[in-house]
């Protein structure tokens, strides 16, 4: 009687474990699957932003920017004495201007399409 | 009672349950195995493997991109598979952008498979494939991208096939690091490559020369920041591919001259203010050396230097003597090629009997010639303190200086010296405000088959800054460059403007401070 029982449990065992495993090799194959397909869908997005870093590199290039500026912003080729430092700029509570009051300032456009614009400040 | 012993049957049923649980364990250790150890490095390793080894990228010192392989498609047809192979021809000419002649010849003949396009992009195989044209196969593979042409000498070209290796520059030179898929990041930085070329362009419009070329460099770890060369494409031999700054020897003439003065500095042999007489030129042997510009008939040794005197140069010269000078000039890596990451380098030309007379001329810069590279790297050793450095297209972290070649003292002096050319010599037009640039102008006439052209120049100009404590130098050159006079296409007025253009616009971007602390400059009269 034992004998049979312990049959039918170990046979039952064998078939609940065959169920068990194809389970879980049926999830694998089908996370198999995914993995792939998000594999690939990786490779072809890493592939384009490689094309479009390429592209962005070609468009950024120093030349074409400085053409467009030329021709759209009127800007120039500012010879270095024009720049400045931080260390020149007025510290927070100091006075820009010496102990002179800035009276008013305003900004014009000029009435032609170029998009330049000017800063006139009028001191005492 | 003694125990009854086991049935067959209940043996059997112990040896299958045995082979049962001896099954689920081997199962179970496979499966922790797989699920917990191996499992997790299959999938990165398997997309790994199955990833194609492709050119490395090459990038700027700021990681700007330079050169990368992007994904192409070499597409074929089968022409039995369509119904309308006019029409076929006609759009894939169209979208493919290549002859529909050639395609409608093709379409008509024998030939099983007929090629339409090699490397068509992405974006044009989707616009192919819109067609809806039986018949295509498109088959991957890799086409090397420059997406700036600002550097092409120096990043150079790959053979122009898929997976095709390096033929000319860093391509070449690093070709296999590259191919084993490891990128390469060079010293060269676009935005000061870019500044350099604009200016040479420039002036090479203005002057109409037949070339020109720059080179910017680290003195301290012997990066070049940007290295360009620019011919005129009207002329014959014009090949913009070639490295005239790596791989051309010139006799650069006068720029030389600071080499001269470092050796008799640091020998001894002269002090800035020992006096040599000029005015009526310098005999030696059956040659008589003369100036371009007349000069006072006797010169301090700076002033020989600031106005550029041949005639006194080759005095200095000759105290040094031929043997010194030689050895001097091989320490220097002068007498042997230069040797970077690039294939590109040339031999350099010096006399094989080196006795006075060459000692004389070499002195100012004739009858030796070297690439501007090999050039660049001597004068950095002289500046930096004395130090020997060995050029280089790769990123580099610190100081690499190398042996000691030069005191400190003599390099201090010589510093000294090149801001004294710019501030009372012919370098003047090379200065910029807020940073002390110290230089030496070259004007060469240049050999034609054994003769001087007098109206035939290569003027340059070798800048280092701030001279206090010099971290770049800027070399630049032009080739023939065209003055409204004899005069003003010398180097004081083509090159050194030039040298100061450039260092005006990349000094902000190589965030250097203006220099505040004075530079203790020989004046006329003391030492």
């Amino acid at each position: 009687m034992i004998a049979r029982v312990l049959n039918f449990f170990f046979v039952g065992l064998a078939a609940l474990s065959c169920l068990a495993l194809y389970r879980v090799s049926e999830n694998t194959r089908v996370a198999n699957m995914e993995l792939t397909s998000i594999n690939h869908q990786i490779a072809q997005e890493k592939s384009t932003m490689n094309v479009m870093q390429a592209e962005w590199q070609r468009v950024a290039n120093p030349g074409r920017i400085q053409k467009l500026a030329q021709a759209y912003l009127g800007m120039n080729d500012a010879p270095v004495m024009e720049l400045s430092s931080f260390e020149t700029l007025p510290r927070r509570g100091e006075n820009p201007m010496d102990a002179n009051p800035v009276q008013n300032a305003s900004v014009t456009m000029p009435a032609t399409a170029n998009t330049n614009l000017h800063l006139v400040v009028a001191r005492n | 009672m003694a125990a009854k012993p086991p049935t067959t049957i209940q043996r059997r049923i112990v040896v299958a349950a045995g082979i049962c649980v001896l099954a689920f364990t081997f199962v179970g250790i496979r499966l922790v195995d797989l699920a917990l150890l191996k499992g997790r490095q299959t999938g990165p390793a398997s997309v790994a493997e199955n990833a194609a080894v492709v050119r490395a990228d090459i990038v700027d010192r700021n990681g700007r991109l330079l050169a990368r392989d992007l994904p192409v498609f070499d597409l074929y047809a089968q022409p039995a598979d369509f119904w309308d192979k006019t029409g076929a021809a006609r759009g894939l000419a169209r979208v493919a952008g290549v002859s529909e002649a050639r395609l409608a010849r093709a379409f008509a003949g024998k030939h099983r498979y007929v090629l339409v396009a090699k490397q068509i992009t992405p974006v044009t195989r989707d616009n192919v494939m819109r067609l809806g044209l039986p018949g295509l196969e498109f088959q991957p593979s890799t086409k090397r991208f420059y997406p700036e042409g600002d550097a092409r000498q120096v990043i150079g070209m790959t053979q122009a096939v898929s997976g095709g290796r390096g033929i000319a520059g860093i391509e070449k030179g690093l070709n296999a690091q590259l191919a084993a898929g490891k990128p390469a990041q060079l010293s060269l930085d676009m935005r000061i490559q870019y500044a350099l070329l604009h200016s040479l362009e420039a002036t090479q419009a203005k002057y109409n020369a037949k070339a020109a070329g720059g080179i910017v460099l680290n003195v301290n770890t012997g990066e070049i920041l940007a290295m360009a060369s620019l011919q005129d494409p009207k002329r014959a031999g014009y090949d913009p591919t070639r490295n005239i700054m790596a791989a051309n020897d010139y006799e650069l003439g006068s720029v030389f001259k600071v080499l001269a003065f470092a050796l008799a500095l640091q020998d001894h042999t002269i002090t800035f203010d020992t006096m040599f007489p000029v005015g009526p030129g310098f005999k030696i042997g059956k040659f008589t050396i003369h100036d371009a510009e007349r000069m006072p008939a006797v010169m301090a040794a700076k002033d020989i230097l600031a106005e550029s005197s041949n005639a006194g140069t080759a005095q200095i010269a000759l105290r040094s003597g031929p043997e010194r000078q030689k050895q001097w000039l091989q320490n220097l890596g002068l007498l042997q090629a230069t040797h970077t990451e690039i294939p590109e380098r040339a031999r350099p030309l010096y006399p094989t009997n080196w006795g006075q007379v060459e000692t004389a001329t070499i002195g100012f810069g004739h009858g030796i010639s070297v690439t501007p590279l090999a050039f660049v790297s001597a004068v950095a050793a002289v500046v930096n303190g004395g130090r020997r450095i060995q050029p280089t297209f790769l990123k580099q972290d610190g100081d690499r200086r190398g042996a000691q070649i030069l005191s400190p003292e003599t390099s201090l002096k010589m510093r000294e010296l090149l801001r004294y050319v710019v501030t009372n010599g012919t370098g003047k037009n090379a200065d910029v405000p807020g940073y002390d640039v110290g230089g030496k102008t070259g004007s060469a006439e240049k050999n034609d088959h054994g003769r001087y052209i007098a109206h035939k120049l290569l003027t340059s100009f070798c800048a280092v800054f701030p001279v206090d404590n010099p971290r770049y130098l800027v070399f630049v050159m032009l080739d023939e460059p065209h003055g409204e006079s004899a005069v003003m296409a010398l180097a004081g007025h083509t090159a050194a403007p030039l040298a100061g253009d450039v260092i005006a616009h990349i000094a902000p971007m190589l965030e250097m401070p203006k220099t505040a602390a004075a530079v203790p400059i020989p004046g006329k009269g003391n030492s």
